[in-house]
């Protein structure tokens, strides 16, 4: 393992997992890294497994569902919790042959599983056994039955004809539609609330219309490790460095090679930079959905320095383009550090008077407390993550509970709120930038010297050989949204498998518990406070909200978190 | 109260809408915008085609024999991963991004490659460039040869061979 040791240290809970995993459930160790283990385990005691590791305090952080049939003829269902407290992950596999595919569901178990067990039957085409509502997800209504995109016979380019559909599920006919084009976050999604009055009472949600079928076209022959970091930024539009960087720790796991300090250094750098644009964005946005065009505006120039900034550091406002397989592109010199400091010194100045102000406004203040509630056991029990989880009293922050890049290195609080409402999520968001502030300046201040790239990498030399098929590889980021996780199996010379989880995904469930109850006017505050991004959902997905006109669009076939808590 | 604060926010701000594009637009010294291909420069090896993540670098073979390096910027994700791989330095990363057109032709930029042909069997060696750079570093007798495909040169060294030591070819 060598210099993989370096990533974290030995953790002797994690032996006591495997032993039991191994011992009561009749289960094996297939592959182990410091900080995760892979332990397939009989189909029939899957749902055992849940349950012991669900109680011992994992969360699941999503499952990637694989078509092995080409090297063992069985599909493969892969688990991953996460241990936070204590900063390891524990895959669980389950294998189903390809004449009788089926693995248990396990979402009565762990309701976090809900989306990622749907999308694994449309994409690979595994049943779910013992699930009571079993609908498509992620394809739409008119894709042929017997056709699973991510199964290997199809062609990552392949376009079925369309099918007529008749769609078993369909929402009441009162309901009021939001979508398929949110007014405020310019995205595709699809929300039906059902109301009483003025009460929302119930709310499904339809999305996955913009799914572009990234993973697919990674493992497909256009695509090399070294191209790969590029589809990967495209994922999303705001947290695209996330994205790259988190796929490419995967990668450098899975070749067992260390990027040079510096590149950690820079690569944690700008996540932080992209935290601060992307809270700034979303505090415009909030103000925005909440009538308060001034704030918007003026949190929106507060951030244009920040873009500025990025485009000289990266060369790009977005879509940085900084990162490849064993480093990054571009050093920071003495002249942009001054910038650098000069611009958070102006930010930190400017939207601290801001958020001063915007908090205090009355109208923001009645709007936002107390919507939207979100309580601790539902956040819990959906695995929600990032500021939505710690506005939710869940203490989860991947940089404090799987330290990764040069996060070690800087000393940081982690916001947390206990009211589950609208303002707690303003509040944590808003926290976070002076956080992120700080953060850039210790690194900045301790930035070690040396070479920006590893000796093995280059843009000119292919990773390729660099990477061995037959490994695999989880890495999770705290992107400004939450945890981003990336699970990699590696094959010849591209991905073998290769799964994206946004946070936005983990989140969306959660928008049934936070809007039911709750007047319809705060509706749209509500979706935007959980900072959806469809796009990485979609990917990976997008919501949107048109109050008001009742207008029956039947793009109906989902629910928000289709298991009931 | 809070109209007060946001006042006098406001006052200090002043005006930051740029009144672009009556003014310059702001880009830094960092930015990178649309490539340019030096036709002196490329030899039409292809490698910066190899390294594009979009595809919009691909060198295509004429039927007339021509090779073409074709920059569509339609699909350029301006990374300048292709200038950072160019043995040459043909590729260099300029700071223009004012890019909109009507028609998709005016976002194509293409180097023509002249090529050389056998001189005996007529079939394509190589770009010209690359072909006549090549050949600068060989030098002395070799460089008689350059414009022979492998197939015919080896019959004509052969045929010098053999003629040297007399027997008839």
């Amino acid at each position: 393992m060598g210099e993989q040791s370096r990533y974290l240290p030995e953790c002797p809970e994690m032996s006591e997992v495997v032993r039991k995993l191994t011992e009561e459930y009749g289960g094996h160790v297939i592959f182990s890294r410091e900080s995760e283990v892979y332990v397939e385990v009989p189909r029939h005691e899957l749902r055992d497994v849940a349950k012991y590791l669900y109680s011992s305090g994992a969360f699941l952080k999503t499952c990637a569902a694989v078509d092995e049939r080409p090297l063992n003829r069985s599909f493969a269902l892969y688990h991953i919790f996460g241990m936070d407290s204590k900063g390891y992950d524990v895959i669980v596999k389950v294998s189903a042959p390809e004449d009788d595919a089926w693995v248990p569901s396990i979402v009565d178990v762990v309701p976090a599983a809900d989306w990622c067990e749907l999308e694994a039957r449309d994409m690979v085409g595994i049943e779910l056994k013992g699930r009571r509502l079993v609908r498509r997800l992620v394809l739409p209504e008119d894709w042929p039955e017997d056709i699973h995109p991510l199964r290997k016979e199809v062609p990552h380019d392949f376009r079925p004809p369309s099918v007529k559909a008749e769609s078993e599920f369909r929402p009441p006919e009162r309901g009021i539609p939001i979508g398929p084009y949110h007014p405020v976050l310019h995205e595709p999604e699809y929300f039906e609330l059902l109301v009483e009055g003025e009460t929302v009472v119930d709310v499904y949600y339809r999305g996955f219309h913009v799914h572009r079928g990234i993973e697919k076209l990674g493992e497909s022959p256009r695509f090399t490790y070294q191209k790969i970091p590029f589809l990967a930024e495209r994922i999303c539009g705001i947290c695209g460095f996330v994205h790259s960087t988190c796929a490419i720790m995967a990668m450098e796991k899975a070749a067992g090679l260390r990027p040079p300090e510096r590149a950690e250094f820079i690569r944690t750098i700008v996540l932080e930079l992209e935290r601060i644009h992307s809270h700034l964005l979303w505090v415009g946005v909030a103000a925005h959905v909440l009538g308060y065009d001034a704030g918007f505006m003026h949190t929106w120039r507060i951030r244009e320095p920040v873009m500025i900034l990025s485009e000289l550091i990266t060369g790009s406002r977005k879509t940085y383009g900084l990162n490849l397989v064993g480093g990054v592109r571009r050093d920071i010199d003495k002249d942009k550090m001054e910038k650098i400091m000069k611009t958070l010194e102006k930010v930190e100045k400017e939207f601290k008077e801001l958020a001063n102000l915007l908090v205090s406004v009355p109208q923001i203040r009645r709007r936002a407390q107390g919507t939207g509630v979100l309580t601790r056991s539902e956040a819990r029990a959906l695995s929600v993550v990032g500021p939505v989880a710690r506005a939710s009293g869940l203490y989860r922050d991947v940089r404090k509970d799987y330290p990764y890049l040069a996060y070690k290195e800087a000393s940081f609080k982690v916001p947390l709120y206990t009211e589950g409402d609208n303002l707690a999520r303003v509040l944590v968001r808003v926290e976070e930038v002076f956080e992120s502030i700080s953060i850039i300046r210790q690194l900045l201040d301790k930035l070690p010297g040396g070479p920006i790239m590893h000796e093995k990498c280059s843009a000119i030399i292919p990773v390729d050989e660099l990477i061995p098929p037959g490994k695999y590889a989880v890495a999770a980021i705290e992107a400004p949204r939450g945890e981003d996780v990336h699970f990699l199996m590696t094959g010849e010379g591209r991905p073998y498998r290769w799964r994206v989880r946004a946070p936005t995904y983990q989140n969306i469930p959660a928008l049934r518990p936070m809007l039911r109850g709750d007047p319809l006017a705060d509706a749209p505050l509500t979706i935007a406070s959980i900072d959806p991004c469809f796009s990485c959902t979609d990917r990976a997905l997008v919501i949107d909200v048109r109050t008001g006109r009742a207008r029956m669009i039947k793009l109906w076939d989902g629910g928000v978190g289709t298991c009931r808590l | 109260m809070s109209i007060m604060k946001l006042l006098s926010i406001a006052a200090r701000a002043k005006v930051v809408t740029r009144r672009y594009p009556f003014e310059p637009p702001v880009v830094t010294e960092g930015f990178r915008g649309k490539i340019e291909v030096d036709p002196k420069l490329c030899w039409g090896c292809g490698v910066c085609t190899r390294i594009c993540p979009p595809n919009a670098l691909t060198l295509k073979k004429r039927e007339d024999g021509t090779l073409v390096l074709s920059y569509f910027m339609g699909r350029c994700i301006f990374c300048g991963m292709c200038a950072e791989v160019c043995p040459r330095g043909a590729i260099t990363v300029t700071k223009e991004f004012e890019l909109a057109s009507l028609t998709a032709e005016d976002l194509v930029r293409d180097v023509k490659h002249d090529v050389v042909r056998c001189r005996i069997c007529g079939r394509v060696i190589g770009p010209a460039v690359e072909m006549r750079e090549a050949t600068k570093s060989v030098g002395g007798a070799e460089a008689k040869y350059y414009d022979l495909c492998p197939e015919c040169r080896k019959l004509v060294v052969a045929r010098g061979i053999m003629t040297k030591v007399g027997v008839r070819p």
